[in-house]
């Protein structure tokens, strides 16, 4: 690998930014090691976790009242079957995705940007999936049930599910990628759980640090099969990120309802599903380095990566817009046309256009370096393409069935406040995780980051 | 600098591709005095194959631009010289344009009376429009292929590095933009357009994504041909060997995807305006090039290519790319052929190639690769401006 060393030094250089200089090993480990084991828990992180956890009591009181009442107390009706349910369901699939993708993609692609942000970033995963299958799970109705609809299990009654729907690959998609994001992180995590079983000062924390991690003595056997394992996972993962959202997509592709129905949505929501991960990533990354001090590891060269392939990821999907309104017209379908004119004309409109301006317009602001670079507007454009990204999908889901083949059976649809609360309290579920999350795990991969130390600073050679 | 013209090899190459050309030319003009209908729709393929390696050799300069690395600063100079071929190419988009009504039905006015779906469409299609599209097209690869070419020139010459090297990568962003949009209204345009009925959203994918595999295919070959000659062999490694290969398998699996995505979404709605397009090309012959396509243009490439030893080596990567060559041209032609052979619905012509597709195929490959030597050999076939490639270079001198 000789060969690769000039561009890799000359990158080096070029933006010495990956981690800031003066770091040893010794400094990194202390740093983040510390934020687990830090005894003081400062007073933000309890309001913090105190509103979340609030939220996450909305969600239980929610689905409560949706089991004791049924699935009427959303706001679901006939034609529309489909509504925040569904919206949120592909919204927190695909904030999942951008984790996956870093942890697994851009190591195999040899990013080494990706080594301060791929923990918290499958982290962000794990839990988005965990909000996102509740969504489906509960729409059933009865999701004690669930499992005898969902599998395919030979019972006495000879049912199958319809292998020939997208909603039961679905179930088969999401458990997969749910399972392996979880080993790709639990995998990740085990060298860092060690070294925090070693510095723990109390017993306790030595005990339960010490069964997480599983044993690890770091003998340059584990190291190798560590290596080994971690690889395969990262291979595993890759295809999961594309045949996701592909999944998803086909659960609306794959009718005939127009504004679902287009070939090019696969590739489009896998794009969608990186847009708003990554949105999400810079959401989380920007005050958690703030608050905790972590600009030395997460970087402006961190946050400016992320912010180009928010910027490639957006203008794919405004290629997909694109193609979808000019092919409504270029079909000469009369309900295409009507689905396209709706969107932008109909009741829903100022819907269309939000998402315009949130997913296609505002993220162009990050083709200037200037602002790219702005922690703050950063953050905003963050926020301001997640909003973007569940207005997309209330555009394609309820306002596609609202107006049916039929005028004699047109409808409308708006959330209840059991939609909103559900919608916010998978917020409060996902954000009370993350709280707990940083508070007792090391968030960024202790060893990894050792890797990418400077030669002279204690760093290996790099070959 | 000296020593880093292309390879006197090129020469028998040229002479090559002149020959095949001029041949292919003179069959193509006893063709046109025969049946010149059939040699509209048969150029129009052959065209439309090598056209698509010049263009997916521009957009994977553009991409390089953006993403850096030693593999494409190998192949920079073979990609720059197939970007360069490209306003030549809108020469050989003529007979196209001069054959309108024998290949598109949109352009010929009786189809156009008695079909209200063609007739709405003819705000779009329409020949004044059309090329005055295509003119635009070939006039932004022309603008983008030459500032591609004339920056890097200037980065041979030593002209500010810092800045020629930001330049390019602001060309990389500002040009796949334009590119995506390019290729996606001229494959409406070329392709999809002859059978103004059917229509797909994923269809200017489809086209990119073909287009930037039959490029790294023909860039392999290349570079397996030329790889061990000076001056290539002074830069070029396993590594960037094996780096090609990782990119022509990603290639491959993308356009499976596209193309498998595609079809199971079209089977599935299994609408009227859509299925046809499958029923034609899996009948009457046309099952069996589907099948090959299945087998050839991914499961084997695919299977072969997971290797690590084989994506390694020169001479077993560029069997696996003159393969996928091949098989992109029989995707081309089950793409469009169907619907070239006649019009749509029951009934529909069975698989007949005519001896016309090669001979066109034959006229505009040669031509297409004289003038990707001619290009080539304009310059050096390194980027010594580059640092990479300098060090390189350096280290093996010393």
């Amino acid at each position: 690998m000789a060969e690769h060393a000039p561009s890799a030094k000359r990158i080096q250089s070029e933006t010495d930014a990956l981690i800031a200089p003066g770091h040893t090993l010794a400094s990194i480990t202390e740093k983040i090691a510390s934020l687990a084991l830090k005894r003081r828990t400062p007073l933000g992180w309890f309001v913090g976790f105190g509103i979340s956890f609030l939220l996450l009591q909305a969600l239980l009181y929610t689905l409560a009242v949706l089991l004791f009442k049924g699935v009427g107390v959303w706001g679901i009706n006939v034609p529309v079957g489909w509504g925040f349910d569904i919206i949120n369901l592909v919204w927190w699939i695909g904030i999942g995705h951008a984790g996956t993708l870093i942890s697994a993609i851009l190591l195999l692609l040899r990013q080494d940007w990706r080594t301060s942000i791929n923990r918290f970033a499958e982290a962000m995963t794990l839990f988005a999936v965990a909000c996102a299958v509740i969504f489906p799970v509960f729409h059933t109705g009865r999701p004690w049930l669930a499992a005898y609809w969902l599998f395919p299990y030979p019972n006495t009654m000879g049912l199958w599910p319809n292998f020939r729907s997208p909603l039961i690959w679905d179930v088969f998609a999401i458990s997969t990628y749910g399972t392996v994001s979880a080993l790709f992180w639990y995998v990740g995590l085990i060298p860092d759980m060690a070294t925090l079983r070693d510095r723990a000062k109390s017993k306790a924390w030595k005990i339960v640090y010490g069964m997480a991690a599983m044993g690890w003595r770091g003998s340059a056997r584990h190291w190798h099969n560590y290596e080994s394992a971690y690889l395969l996972l990262a291979g595993l993962a890759t295809p999961l990120v594309i045949s996701v959202h592909t999944v998803v997509s086909l659960d609306f592709a794959a009718g005939v309802i127009p504004g679902w129905h287009a070939t090019i949505f696969p590739p489009y929501f896998v794009a969608g599903a990186i847009y708003a991960g990554f949105a999400m990533v810079l959401t989380l990354s920007i005050p958690l380095r703030k608050a905790y001090g972590l600009e030395d590891f997460i970087t402006m060269k961190h946050l400016e990566n992320m912010a180009k392939v928010m910027l490639a990821t957006g203008l794919i999907v405004a290629y997909g817009y694109t193609m979808e309104a000019f092919m409504a017209w270029y079909s000469g379908n009369p309900y295409e046309k009507f689905m396209m004119a709706n969107r932008m004309g109909g009741p829903y409109a100022v819907f269309y256009w939000l998402l315009i301006l949130c997913n296609v317009l505002a993220p162009n602001l990050l083709w200037i370096k200037n602002l790219r670079t702005n922690t703050t507007f950063l953050f905003l454009i963050s926020l301001v393409v997640g909003v973007g990204m569940w207005l997309e999908r209330f555009v394609i889901i309820p306002v596609s069935l609202h107006r049916d083949f039929l005028p004699s059976s047109w409808g409308s649809y708006a959330g209840t406040r059991y939609d909103w609360s559900a919608f916010l309290g998978t917020i409060g579920l996902f954000l009370t995780l993350f709280f707990l999350f940083i508070r007792f795990m090391p968030v960024i991969s202790i060893f990894e980051m050792r890797t990418i130390l400077p030669e002279g600073e204690g760093g290996e050679p790099k070959s | 600098m000296k020593g880093l013209q292309a390879p006197a090899a090129l020469d028998g190459l040229q002479k090559g591709a002149l020959g095949a050309g001029v041949a292919g030319l003179l069959l193509c003009a006893l063709g046109f005095f025969t049946n010149a209908e059939q040699l509209y729709r048969s150029w129009l393929f052959g065209f439309l194959f090598w056209t698509g390696i010049a263009i997916g050799c521009l957009s994977i300069t553009l991409i390089h631009n953006l993403t850096g690395g030693l593999w494409g600063l190998v192949i920079r100079r073979l990609l720059e010289a197939g970007a360069r071929t490209l306003p030549w190419m809108a020469v050989l988009f003529l007979p196209v344009a001069f054959g309108l009504p024998h290949i598109y039905p949109w352009a010929r006015a009786d189809v156009v009376a008695a079909d209200a779906l063609v007739r709405m469409k003819t705000a779009y299609l329409n020949a004044p429009f059309f090329l005055a599209r295509a003119v635009f097209y070939f006039g932004v690869w022309f603008l983008l292929s030459h500032m591609q070419s004339r920056w890097s020139d200037e980065l041979d010459r030593g002209v500010n590095y810092l800045k020629t090297s930001r330049r390019l990568r602001g060309l990389g962003g500002a040009g796949l933009l334009l590119m995506g949009l390019t290729i996606t209204f001229s494959a409406v345009d070329w392709a999809m357009s002859i059978n103004p009925h059917w229509f797909s959203t994923v269809y200017g994918v489809l086209f990119m994504v073909g287009q930037a595999l039959s490029a790294m295919a023909f860039i392999i070959v290349c570079v397996a041909r030329f790889g061990g000659e000076d001056p290539l062999s002074r830069v070029l490694r396993k590594e960037q060997v094996h780096d090609l290969g990782k990119l022509m398998l990603a290639f491959v699996m993308l356009w499976a995807y596209i193309s498998f995505t595609q079809f199971l979404i079209i089977w599935a709605g299994n609408l009227p305006e859509e299925i046809p397009f499958y029923i034609q090309r899996l009948q009457g012959g046309w099952q069996y090039l589907a099948l090959g396509l299945v087998l050839f243009h991914f499961a084997l490439p695919f299977a072969v290519l997971l290797s690590r030893d084989l994506k390694r080596n020169a001479r077993t990567l560029a069997m696996v790319a003159a393969l996928v060559l091949a098989i992109r041209v029989v995707d081309l032609y089950w793409l469009i052929a169907p619907d070239l052979a006649g019009h749509h619905g029951a009934g529909a012509p069975g698989l007949h190639p005519h001896w016309m597709d090669l001979a066109a195929l034959l006229a505009v490959g040669g031509v297409w690769l004289t003038l990707f030597v001619r290009e080539l050999r304009g310059r050096p076939l390194l980027p010594v401006g580059e640092p990479e490639i300098k060090e390189l270079l350096e280290a093996r001198a010393s």
